[in-house]
């Protein structure tokens, strides 16, 4: 609970009714969508504007408590979860577009707006916004600059940084910072690509700047049914390596097939295959066919038992329906599920999926797999049931070792979940104590206060305080910071 | 755990599918009206599925205000079942919830008087008749047109301005009926049951005329189904089962009686209702696999029209727009045939209503008990017809012609509102389909 | 400039440099292959030049992947020889940049015309290795294409210009080489070059890059050239000629294809060189006009004082630069036109920054516009890596 001489103030910047104090009502905020984390928050406060979020950050940081931001709470990392009874400051009313520029290819935009309402919005004027995060239809872009989100198309589109130009931003301390800005060059430090994937720490942004790409005039989407996963992702490398761009490649393997196909989602998937390959071209009409024919070919070669392709919209829809409700299906086959989200090199994955096959093996447990193939990043489940205490102590180790697996493969440990709480005891397997240092010391730039989003990203053990003060490195010191790279 | 969060607790294990399907994802808030209009969670699918598993979980009392509050303020349109990825029944764990909540703590007085008002014959016939006299005089008419651009629609004057919207458009039989050309469909397609309800009873039937006759038109025989009473919607989306499941056996033993093969529907409240008879009686070993029987002949009008064409009747030069029963395209996911119908009437200008998918705020009793919001998101609906640029309003459901009407009229707008079918039969009238048959009335007049 | 550079030949020895340095209270001037001495200007106040070119050994390279680790002082054209047979590239164009160093290019951040289809450079750096000023090694980012582990100081370092650490090792993402590269000139006078321009751009036609070039620089003998740069497969780059020329209802006055448009390209990486004072003009597209007219007014000014000047515009980005060679003694007047360019391309909402310019010059007008209210942050970047100014000068 917050003191009440703050509910008050708060409800005179937002209004009484966008002030939550009610211990019931925040129940709902006490976890995102990775509900292994609940913690329920001191206070929900929906402010509307910038003017009224720099003013609550400044009220909340008088009275010495921590900021959680909140978008729509999608993210499947614990980001948004508040510890030590924060103040939540949710985007959800800050929904406007306040521009679409169209000769610019450009938006400016509220952060609580909706990713697949923007595109929605363009799509009069022929554009779209390419990053599309698979929660697309809920989640919202302040929320996507968080956490730099990725999806399925950002193999040829790239994530959501190549898209941000501008940030309006409220820090810590109650100032406004506009950093770039599109038609301006800002050379120097990059501070809009240092904000992007800050995952709350550094501070809110309440305006947002991206930039829009036209719609593409075509679009071929293909679906490869393999028997082997092996051949599956050896498609995916020739494809790849013949110099083709697609659009998505997207990996679902037999226990993920099976579990959509038993569900009220079938989507017609061969129940005994071992893999779904979706891959997908889109560009001018012309040469589209073209380079669909070319990866069918190469779907065959590899082994492909079978390649579908769609004609139109309807189809399309169907061919990534299996794809597409995958996370729904699990859901309906286990209470619960562990998402991992690990990003490896993309010719390692046969080896990986073999791996992680085995890991679930010897733990007993199932692990199904649903990837962005084309960029190596793996999202596999682990399926549970929490009230089995035994199971649940597997799914850690078996969690864990996979994520090493993952690392010692050249990857890393979150492609586009973000670290957020449930990942921060992991950023040691990438990260060295030099690192991991700097990364705290570019956190207290922002926020030097420790107020924003804590407990949030990196392990407190590694925290530089009295106690464990900032290593100076010395003349002559061994150079060996255990690295990916 | 108190009794109540037993009975919730109860009933989740049997929904188990359900509540623990929810993985949590949020793809369900966008789609929510009220989570869009007031940004809380717990305004929204998920923030009340989360509160009723809090209840289950013992770690919220069902009495709590947060409880009471948030599922109340639900309007039950189930926007939230199609986009969600688990399938969860929404519509199915609000009522349980609804339930438990009412045990908990009684539902407000005008909740609780306008369900017995419906539920009861003896009352909801001289209510009805009370409501079509008042009509009748003119006077809600008037008084909703004096009120019209002030204060958004709640209280009284809505409750004036829905009884006004509840009339017929006038000038509607204004064009010359078509005459000589029989009507076609004499074969006997199907025999059906009209389900004549208790608010298209009392103050539509002139819909439930139109109905039988597009019906009749497209070759099924509509046979007369006695003892049939209220669907016991209503009920059970406040939570009421026992009433609502009262009325179900009602029901259902009367349409077996009829030994009909399809149960027509022309209120999508009602048909969502009777469609999910099956698993409200499904306490009830002697019930339901005939409840379950029941409920899989239920379809609505625009669904029997559309599976044979329909046959097409006379131009009707009018612009319209469609907006989409909450109960029919997201509880019933019937989408197409509606189209279908509209399709059927030649030279008919159907333009595009942003947001026709969203509830109008109408939600059955929503709107009284909840006048407020009501309001708001009805008057979200009512903008976005007078910007469709429609010169007519068409919908399938009652509830919503009443709820939008009542806007549309409060706003000043001339917009009348058409139940489909209502259209179609114009379409046919004109045709001339009518001129040697049977004449089932043009209704009540004003 | 002219100092003897030290050339460590390892990321430890490297270190040891930087430690020595900041021991003994002197200043290092991190840099590549040293082609590019003035890049971005703020290396300006000297140091002991340390050059990473011996730092040049490819750690990683495979193929499928489409990723690349390699010491930063590779050369860009060694790494495109490297990658060149599969059939893979670097699209990175940035000015001057074929000539540098891979590690150059990161530090100076800049991207070229093919930004809009393939990211700025920024976008295409997945890890590096970098010395701090205050000694560290760090190893941020890996070698992955989608990697939100921790903040991004890739970025922060990707065009920090050797003022945080010096870069020792870059991980890139590479792209396959499209089948078809081919160049259409349009010439035309300068006012309907930038209609063509407009056309060009807000068309549905994914064009590669879309520049304008002065006429006389390519042979035209019109004022200026819009050069579109298609990339893609044959079908779609000749439907995408089809539809650019329909469009502006005329064909090209010349096509380049393939290696003609790659080497087209590939010369105007070098337009800079030799010039003593390059600026540039940035603005939304839509208003490419008026900074164009900022900057031949600016070129125009250049001229009249005896020196050469040109211009060139990048109109999918929305940025002009003016290039010009002139004798030193003009510099208040270069001062004085390049602060009434800059004027006017703040009040369009844009900016001009400095690239190269005389010392006397940029001291005048700035390397930059009016102050950013990220000055308090950006010392405290400063500070976290390079606390006692080893290094170059903190970015503006």
């Amino acid at each position: 609970m917050i003191p009440g001489r703050l509910t008050k103030e708060l409800a005179r910047i937002c209004g009484r009714d966008h002030v939550i104090v009610d211990r019931d009502r925040l129940l709902v905020y006490e976890s995102d969508a990775l509900t292994a984390y609940r913690h329920r928050p001191g206070a929900v406060v929906l402010p509307r504007t910038t003017e009224e979020v720099r003013r609550t950050v400044q009220a909340v940081v008088r009275h010495g408590l921590p900021i959680v931001p909140r978008g729509a709470g999608t993210g499947l990392s614990g980001g948004a979860v508040a510890l030590n009874g924060a103040v939540v400051i949710g985007t959800a009313r800050m929904n406007r577009i306040l521009a679409i520029d169209a000769p610019n290819r450009r938006a400016v935009l509220q952060p609580g707006v909706i990713n697949a309402e923007l595109s929605a919005a363009a799509a009069v004027h022929g554009l779209y916004y390419a990053p599309d995060p698979s929660s697309q239809t809920a989640c919202t872009i302040g929320g996507n600059v968080a956490e730099n989100s990725g999806g399925p198309h950002c193999l040829k589109y790239g994530v959501t940084s190549r898209y941000v130009t501008g940030l309006t931003v409220v820090l810590a301390d109650g100032s406004v910072v506009k950093v770039g800005g599109h038609g301006r060059e800002a050379p120097g430090y990059d501070l809009v690509g240092l904000f992007v994937g800050s995952e709350g720490c550094f501070g809110i942004a309440t305006e947002i700047e991206v930039g829009l790409l036209p719609v593409p005039e075509g679009v071929r989407t293909l679906l490869g049914i393999f028997d082997r996963i092996e051949d599956s992702g050896r498609a995916v490398s020739d494809i790849i390596s013949a110099g083709l761009l697609p659009a998505a490649m997207e990996i679902i393997d037999g226990p993920t097939i099976r579990a959509v196909e038993d569900s009220v989602f079938a989507a017609g998937y061969p129940t005994d295959a071992e893999a779904a390959l979706v891959i997908e071209f889109d560009g001018l009409e012309a040469g589209l066919d073209h380079e669909a024919e070319r990866a069918t070919r190469f779907c065959f070669r590899a082994g492909a038992r079978e390649v579908r392709s769609a004609r139109d919209e309807e189809e399309r829809l169907a061919l990534w329906k299996g794809r597409k409700k995958a996370f729904g299906a699990m859901g309906r086959i286990a209470p619960d599920l562990l998402v991992q989200d690990a990003t490896v090199p993309r010719t390692t994955l046969p080896a990986i999926l073999k791996g992680i096959s085995e890991i679930g093996n010897r733990y007993n447990l199932i692990v199904a797999n649903v990837f962005h193939a084309g960029d190596g990043n793996l999202h596999p489940n682990i399926l549970f049931d929490r009230r089995d205490l035994d199971e649940l102590e597997r799914v850690e180790h078996a969690s864990k070792e996979i994520m090493q697996l993952c690392v010692d493969a050249g990857g890393t440990i979150t492609g586009e979940h973000g670290v957020g709480l449930d990942k921060k005891h992991h950023m040691p397997l990438i990260y060295g104590p030099d690192e991991l240092d700097t990364m705290w010391g570019i956190r207290r730039v922002f926020d030097p206060g420790a107020v924003m989003n804590p407990g949030k990203v990196l392990p407190e053990e590694t925290e530089p305080s009295p106690a464990n003060p900032r290593r100076e490195p010395a003349p002559g010191e061994l150079v060996g910071a255990p690295a990916p790279a | 755990m108190s009794a109540a969060a037993d009975s919730l607790a109860h009933a989740v294990k049997e929904q188990e599918e359900g509540l623990l399907n929810c993985v949590h994802c949020g793809f369900c808030l966008p789609a929510c009206p009220t989570y869009r209009r007031l940004g809380d969670e717990a305004d929204s699918p998920r923030g009340r599925l989360h509160l009723m598993r809090a209840v289950v979980e013992g770690r919220l009392d069902p009495g709590a205000e947060a409880f009471q509050t948030h599922i109340g303020r639900c309007l039950g349109c189930r926007a939230c079942e199609p986009v969600c990825p688990s399938g969860v029944e929404y519509g199915n764990l609000l009522e349980l919830a609804r339930h438990v909540g009412g045990e908990a703590r009684r539902p407000s007085l005008v909740t609780r008087l306008l369900l017995r008002v419906f539920g009861t014959e003896w009352l909801a016939r001289p209510a009805m008749f009370a409501g079509r006299a008042a009509r009748a005089t003119g006077i809600p008419a008037l008084v909703t047109r004096l009120l019209a651009g002030s204060a958004p629609p709640r209280g009284p004057r809505l409750g004036l301005a829905m009884l006004a919207a509840s009339g017929p458009m006038r000038g509607l039989h204004a064009a010359p009926a078509g005459s000589g050309s029989p009507r076609p469909g004499a074969r006997v397609r199907a025999t059906v049951g009209l389900l004549t309800g208790c608010v298209q009873a009392g103050l539509f039937s002139r819909v439930n005329q139109a109905t039988a006759r597009v019906l009749e038109a497209n070759g099924y025989q509509v046979v007369p189904v006695e003892a049939q009473g209220c669907c016991g919607a209503l009920h059970a989306h406040a939570g009421d089962l026992e009433a609502a499941r009262a009325m179900a056996r009602r029901n259902v033993e009367a349409f077996e009686a009829a030994g009909v093969d399809y149960l027509a529907m022309n209120a999508s409240g009602c048909g969502a209702a009777m469609a999910e008879y099956g698993s409200l009686l499904s306490h009830d070993p002697a019930m339901r696999d005939r409840a379950a029987a029941i409920a899989g002949r239920v379809r609505d009008v625009s669904e029997l029209l559309a599976a044979c064409g329909p046959v097409r009747g006379s131009a009707v030069r009018m612009k319209v727009t469609w907006d989409a029963p909450c109960h029919l395209v997201h509880a019933q996911r019937v989408s197409g045939p509606p189209q279908a119908v509209l399709d059927a009437v030649p030279e008919l200008d159907v333009l595009p209503l942003a947001g026709a998918t969203e509830c109008c705020g109408g939600a059955g009793i929503y709107g009284l008990t909840h006048p407020h919001l009501g309001g708001w998101i009805g008057g979200d609906k009512v903008r976005s017809v007078l910007e469709s640029g429609a010169d007519i309003l068409v919908t399938g459901n009652p509830g919503c012609m009443m709820q939008i009407g009542a806007g549309l009229r409060l706003a000043g707008s001339e917009v009348p509102v058409l139940h489909l079918v209502e259209l179609l039969d114009e379409s046919y009238r004109r045709a001339g389909f009518y001129a040697g048959g049977t004449d089932h009335g043009n209704g009540s007049r004003p | 400039m002219n100092k003897e550079a030290l050339t460590p030949e390892s990321t430890a020895e490297t270190r040891e440099i930087v430690l020595a340095a900041r021991e003994a209270g002197s200043r290092l001037l991190p840099a590549g292959r040293r082609t590019w001495p003035r890049a971005g200007g703020w290396t300006r106040d000297g140091g002991t030049p340390v050059s990473t070119s011996q730092l040049d050994t490819v750690h990683h390279y495979e193929p499928a992947d489409l990723t690349l680790t390699a010491g930063a002082g590779i050369g860009l054209d060694r790494l495109a020889r490297i990658v060149g047979p599969n059939r893979q590239w670097l699209p990175f164009d940035a000015p001057g940049s074929s000539a540098g160093t891979l590690g150059a290019a990161v530090a100076s951040g800049t991207s070229g015309p093919l930004r809009t289809r393939y990211g700025a450079t920024r976008d295409n750096v997945l890890g590096l290795e970098v010395v701090t000023g205050d000694g560290r090694t760090l190893r941020i980012g890996g070698r992955v294409v989608k990697n939100v582990a921790g903040y991004d100081l890739v970025r922060l370092f990707t065009g920090s210009r050797g003022s945080l650490g010096i870069i020792t090792r870059v991980s890139v993402r590479l792209f396959p080489i499209p089948e078809a590269d081919e160049t259409l000139l349009f010439s035309g006078g300068p006012a309907e070059a930038v209609s063509m321009a407009r056309t060009v751009c807000t068309s549905e036609v994914p064009v590669a890059a879309a520049e304008l070039v002065e006429g006389e620089e390519v042979g035209a003998d019109r004022a200026m050239v819009l050069a579109v740069r298609l990339l893609g497969g044959p079908r779609e780059v000749e439907e995408s000629r089809r539809r650019i020329c329909a469009a502006l209802g005329t064909d090209p006055w010349r096509a380049l294809h393939d290696g003609e448009s790659r080497r087209f390209h590939a010369a105007r990486i070098g337009w800079e060189e030799g010039a003593s004072v390059v600026a540039r003009l940035a603005a939304l597209p839509d208003r490419i006009d008026a900074a164009l007219a900022a900057a031949r007014a600016c070129a125009t000014r250049a001229n009249g004082a005896q020196g050469s000047a040109a211009i060139t515009a990048d109109a999918l980005q929305g940025l002009v630069r003016v290039r010009a060679s002139l004798p030193d003694s003009d510099s208040t007047r270069l001062a004085e036109t390049l602060a009434t360019a800059r004027r006017e391309t703040e009040a369009l909402g844009g900016s001009l920054t400095l690239s190269h310019a005389p010392p006397e010059v940029a001291a005048r007008v700035g390397w930059t516009g009016s102050g950013p209210e990220t000055a308090a942050l950006t010392d405290r970047i400063k500070a976290l890596f390079d606390p006692d100014s080893v290094l170059a000068p903190r970015c503006p």
